[in-house]
């Protein structure tokens, strides 16, 4: 036989013994008999010496060419048969991926501080510092200053947990302002501050009432600071909070210290200003009381109020988070129990 | 304050629908809580005259009444009043009619006998009991006099008005009477309120020259009185009576009524006395002596306080000043004749007589808010003339006056530019005069100046900022620009403690715990407890209760509070924490300091389903102080030792130290504080926020990552039961040699395979050279040096 022949023939053969080995043990005896070293195409290559000296570089070269074509279908088949190996390994390692995660914990804000930060953030974003002051005050800075002298019928309006008779549990947050006022150096600018925090009044705990609650009063004192500021600030910060399609209105009203004082009303969120139970009919809720600073007390912390004026609200954070929520009974807030707590997680993202 | 609609009348010409006047009251002047409309929802309900009335044949108490209610055949209707008799004109509410609370009344049988009806007590068409009089308390209402059988009740009863609820600021005191309410409504209407003039035909002759009135001056400005002879008390008419209980005033008698009436019309108010009983012809304002006592109108007999006001008959009290009369000088059926009082008294001691005695009145909260000083007279003229026309009376002529001060008159000067400044306005001096004009304010211009007249009427206004909330208000607060403060810029921001503070929550929240707010007032026991502050409490000098009388300590027992709360609930896996202030005094300062609390309680993944749930320990506890020292960059100043606080496990709680200084603690709850609480172990801990806010940390100063690698050597030491962790450690670290990184315990183990009195502690040791590749003779030496000194120091066996 022509050895081309018996070359050709070993390629077809080699070819379909390759094809059909199942595994790795099969595929090695294959290599060894086709390009091993005593393998088939070693024996035609040593049977060239009975051919002629100018066919046998032809000869030389076809075998190279079916050695090399082997290793690379032997390659081949090695990889596919690994291939297969790992994607049945992989087959038998499927799991529920329905199953739940293992969760960190993640903790939360509490719902009154996820409300105060809200509203701080917004305030720093219109230029006002955020300022704190201590809660247990002198009644000079909770009342005196505030424009509240001893005897003054308005402090019938807030029942005072007294300490001595100079000291107490501030009932507002307003007394941050009388201090940081009378610290302020105008050469650096205008004051422009909020101060919120806890505040405390002689009040029985019910659904309503809260013997410890949060404020957080505002305070712009400039040159040229007028009620047109106040009313456009109050309606930024109410459509903020309750939303932008809300509609505010301003009423008279009266706070010590602030002439002319307002309260304002933002239109009811749950009947649109229709009138229904949460608005007591009115379409409106009440959400805050502000006015331009008395006189007296921009007076009281050494500053001329011929030159200076401006404006002071007073935001009660817990009323804010009732109304914004919808919350039902203000002991929530300070019984903390976690199925209430747990609910405003998402608030923050929101 | 109840305003009615209808009483308006007698001053302006309204012709504004009720609802939408009060919508504009309420956003130029006073806020109305409510209109109330009495006839709404009622029908049918005519006047009936009783023809008849017989038992009932099955009942003791059931009458039946033939009544006659403008139809052509008398209707029957079972009544069960106590007080219905035959002869009667009464409410009576037809078969179909509608009554108060929706209730619908139709034809029925009682007890076998047909009613076509009911007859009505007024609380039954919706009169609140607090005006009803007293002899129709609890029996149906009787008309005084004749009325046409048939008519609606409406009118006859002054239910067809429109009631507004003024809610009243303390400033706005001028409106608590009729003639404030008309000036409040007339200036947003833009009318001025016209009044009558009141004058006693005063045919008897002067009484004045026999009476003698002295007041302390300067507690009472104006004490005026008028004397009346004669009066019959009988019931007011019909007109008076309605408008006393749509002002929700219960109708007494026509000497009372009168008072009252004049009161709700002038906001003066006013009492009368049994002259007869004055006998000293002579009446005394003073301030009270110790010891005093007198017996009021209510039959409470109570004890002076040396400054209350007393009216007396020279030596005697016979009234409260301004609270409330003397039982003793009370008009009755007997009296002839009747002393006026019409007087101003100092507010302040007014307020706190009141208060002392609590007895707030009608009366005492005008006198403490504040008068009208021009109707002290007119007041007193007024119910003259009302006693001669519905009392039967005779006014003796001339009034007695103990003081009659003027208040002199407030001009108040106030620019257009000022205005306009504050509220951000463009108005012309013009639109403000008319403004002022529509108040009923004098006013005289001067180029852009207006100098301001502020009638005595209005007692609240003293400076301009007064009179620019007058000008905003009328002008409407809704016609304001709504404008951002301009200006220079300010940089908003928190403070850089603040902002320490808001980080370390976020920290703490990552940390998986939920934030909770406690009461800062607990009991002096919970106050004091989780805390070695020995500085005193701050304790309120009026608590509510016992359980809120001190400021805390600490904030562990507000927190426990919330445990209890949310495992009574059963929940029972927690993980909470408070940031919050404590408090304490110490030589008669106040002092605040920010704490951080956590408490831990069951595990931290209950239904995870693999069981890789960690149930929460006291090294749970303290891994998370680790984590959040560790993420504030002060772990290598912090170290812990044992530590007995009240409210902890006395040997499971470790003192938490920055450099030598005990700023916190971290352990267990005591069990005791937790039996209440289903035996449930809670871990925690509590740390002074102070020191740390304090600390500079500086800026981090960049390093690359290490070239060379770190080499691990592991160390397995026998070492008796008392050694503690930090012992080993600083033994380590102290011999460890410049290359020792770290020194990490990762096994500890008592028990069966090693001595009762020994246990097994295991370290990895990390050895890096930041210069060159370490060599393992560098190493084995440094580990040899450090088994030696662990042999030597604390007999340690290497294993």
């Amino acid at each position: 036989m022509d050895l081309f022949e018996k070359l050709n023939k070993l390629k077809e053969q080699g070819e379909k013994e390759i094809k059909a080995s199942q595994n790795e043990q099969v595929l090695n005896d294959i290599r060894v008999k086709l390009v091993g070293k005593k393998g088939e195409l070693t024996q035609i290559l040593h049977s060239m010496r009975d051919v002629d000296a100018e066919k046998r570089k032809e000869v030389g070269q076809a075998v190279n060419t079916v050695r090399d074509q082997f290793n690379q279908q032997l390659q081949e088949a090695k990889e596919k048969m690994a291939e297969e190996l790992m994607q049945k390994k992989l087959a038998a390692e499927a799991i529920d991926v329905t199953l739940p995660g293992k969760k960190p914990n993640v903790g939360n804000t509490h719902v009154i501080n996820i409300m105060a930060e809200d509203l701080e953030k917004f305030f720093i974003g219109l230029g006002y510092q955020v300022v704190q002051g201590p809660e247990v005050e002198t009644d000079h800075y909770n009342f005196e200053m505030m424009n509240l002298p001893k005897d003054h019928p308005a402090r019938d309006m807030q029942d005072t947990f007294y300490i001595n008779p100079e000291n107490l549990l501030r009932t507002q947050t307003s007394p941050v302002q009388a201090r940081t006022l009378e610290k302020h150096d105008f050469a650096n600018g205008p004051l422009k501050m909020v101060s919120p925090g806890k505040v405390y009044r002689r009040d029985d705990d019910d659904a309503t009432h809260s013997h410890q609650f949060n404020q957080l009063e505002g305070l712009v004192i400039d040159k040229n600071v007028t009620m047109a500021d106040l009313k456009g600030t109050l309606e930024v910060v109410a459509k903020h909070v309750f939303g932008q399609n809300r509609e505010t209105r301003l009423r008279p009203s009266f706070f010590p210290f602030t002439e002319p004082s307002v309260e304002m009303d933002v239109s009811c969120f749950k009947c649109n200003g229709e009138g229904c139970a949460t608005c007591k009919g009115t379409g409106w809720i009440e959400v805050l009381g502000a006015g331009m600073v008395h006189p007296n007390v921009i007076e009281n912390a050494g500053v001329d109020s011929n030159v200076y004026g401006g404006f002071a609200f007073g935001i009660g954070i817990d009323r804010f988070a009732i109304l914004k929520y919808g919350i039902s009974d203000i002991r929530d807030f300070y019984t903390n129990d976690v199925r209430f707590l747990g609910q405003f997680q998402q608030e923050e993202a929101k | 304050m109840l305003v009615s609609y209808n009483w308006l009348k007698d001053y302006l010409n309204l012709v504004i629908d009720p609802k939408d006047l009060a919508e504009k009251i309420t956003r130029t002047g006073i806020e109305i809580a409510d209109v109330n409309h009495p006839m709404e929802g009622l029908k049918k309900i005519v006047v009936g005259h009783i023809l008849s009335i017989e038992n009932h044949p099955d009942s003791d108490h059931l009458k039946v009444a033939q009544v006659d209610v403008g139809e052509e055949e008398p209707i029957q209707i079972v009544c069960g009043a106590p007080n219905v008799a035959a002869d009667q004109y009464v409410i009576v509410a037809l078969h179909g009619s509608r009554i108060a609370g929706n209730e619908k009344i139709k034809r029925s049988k009682m007890r076998g006998v047909v009613s076509n009806g009911m007859i009505c007590a007024l609380q039954e068409i919706g009169f609140d009991e607090s005006v009803v009089p007293k002899q129709y308390a609890n029996g149906i209402y009787v008309f005084e006099h004749m009325v046409e059988p048939g008519t609606p009740v409406f009118n006859e009863l002054g239910m067809y008005d429109y009631i507004f609820d003024f809610d009243i600021t303390p400033n706005r005191a001028d409106t608590l009477s009729m003639e404030g309410a008309a000036h409040e409504v007339g200036a947003i209407i833009d009318q001025l309120p016209k009044f009558a003039d009141f004058a006693p035909k005063a045919e008897l002759p002067d009484w004045t020259n026999d009476f003698k009135i002295s007041v302390d001056e300067e507690l009472v400005p104006k004490y005026l009185m008028r004397k009346v002879h004669g009066v019959k008390i009988a019931p007011s008419p019909m007109w008076l009576q309605i408008r006393l209980w749509n002002a929700g005033v219960r109708p007494i008698n026509n000497v009372v009524d009168i008072t009252n009436y004049v009161m709700l019309e002038t906001g003066q108010p006013l009492h009368a006395f049994d002259a007869n009983v004055i006998k000293t012809n002579e009446i005394l304002v003073r301030q009270a002596v110790a010891g005093e006592k007198m017996q009021l109108l209510n039959e409470t007999m109570i004890d002076l306080d040396p400054k209350d006001l007393v009216i007396t008959d020279g030596k005697t009290p016979v009234a409260l000043a301004g609270v409330m009369g003397g039982l003793d000088s009370e008009v009755t059926d007997a009296t002839e004749d009747v002393l006026i009082e019409s007087a101003v008294f100092d507010g302040t001691s007014i307020r706190k007589t009141a208060q002392r005695h609590n007895m707030r009145s009608e009366a005492s909260n005008r006198f403490e808010k504040g008068l009208n000083w021009d109707n002290t007279q007119k007041a007193a003229d007024m119910a003259a003339e009302l006693l001669e026309k519905y009392a039967m009376g005779q006014t003796y002529e001339g009034t007695c006056v103990g003081n009659n001060q003027d208040k002199p008159k407030l001009v108040i000067k106030i620019t257009t530019t000022k205005i306009n400044k504050v509220l951000g306005t463009e108005l012309t001096t013009a639109a403000i005069e008319k403004i002022f004009a529509q108040l009923g304010f004098v006013t005289e211009t001067t180029g852009e100046e207006i100098a301001v007249t502020v009638p005595n009427r209005r007692f609240d206004i003293f400076i301009d900022a007064d009179l620019i909330e007058e000008v905003a208000r009328i002008y409407g607060y809704d016609n304001l620009p709504s404008t951002l403060p301009v200006g220079q810029q300010t940089l908003g921001g928190y403070s850089s403690r603040q902002d320490k503070i808001n980080h370390y929550k976020k920290l703490i929240e990552h940390l998986g715990l939920f934030e909770t707010i406690n009461y800062s007032l607990t009991s002096k026991e919970k106050a004091k407890m989780f805390t070695t502050n020995k500085n005193d409490l701050i304790d309120v000098s009026w608590p509510m209760n016992s359980e809120r009388t001190s400021m805390r300590q600490n904030l562990l027992s507000g927190i426990m509070d919330t445990v209890a709360y949310n495992v009574a609930r059963n929940q029972k896996e927690l993980r909470l924490y408070e940031q919050g202030r404590v408090f304490d005094t110490f030589n008669g300062e106040f002092d605040e300091y920010e704490h951080l609390a956590a408490v831990y309680a069951g595990t931290d993944d209950p239904t995870n389903w693999q069981h890789l749930d960690a149930k929460t320990d006291f090294y749970y506890a303290k891994g998370q102080v680790e984590a959040f020292f560790d993420q504030i960059g002060i772990t290598d100043k912090i170290s812990y030792q044992p530590i007995q606080v009240s409210g902890m496990h006395p040997t499971r709680t470790a003192g938490i130290y920055l450099e030598s200084q005990l700023i916190g603690l971290v352990g267990q709850v005591n069990p005791i504080m937790t039996k209440k609480m289903k035996s449930l172990d809670v871990y925690g801990f509590e740390i002074n926020l102070e020191p740390i806010l304090d600390l500079e940390i500086p800026t981090t100063n960049a390093k690359p990552a290490p070239k060379f690698p770190s080499i691990k050597r592991d160390l397995s030491l026998l070492v008796n039961k008392k050694v503690t962790n930090n012992q080993l450690v600083a033994v380590i670290e102290e011999n460890g040699g410049k290359y020792l990184q770290n020194v990490t315990v990762f096994d500890v183990y008592q028990g069966e395979k090693i001595a009762p009195s020994k246990k097994s502690v295991a370290y990895q040791l990390t050895f890096v050279n930041e210069e060159e590749t370490l060599t393992d003779e560098v190493i084995t030496n440094s580990v040899e040096k450090i088994t030696n000194a662990l042999a030597e120091k604390l007999e340690v066996v290497v294993r």
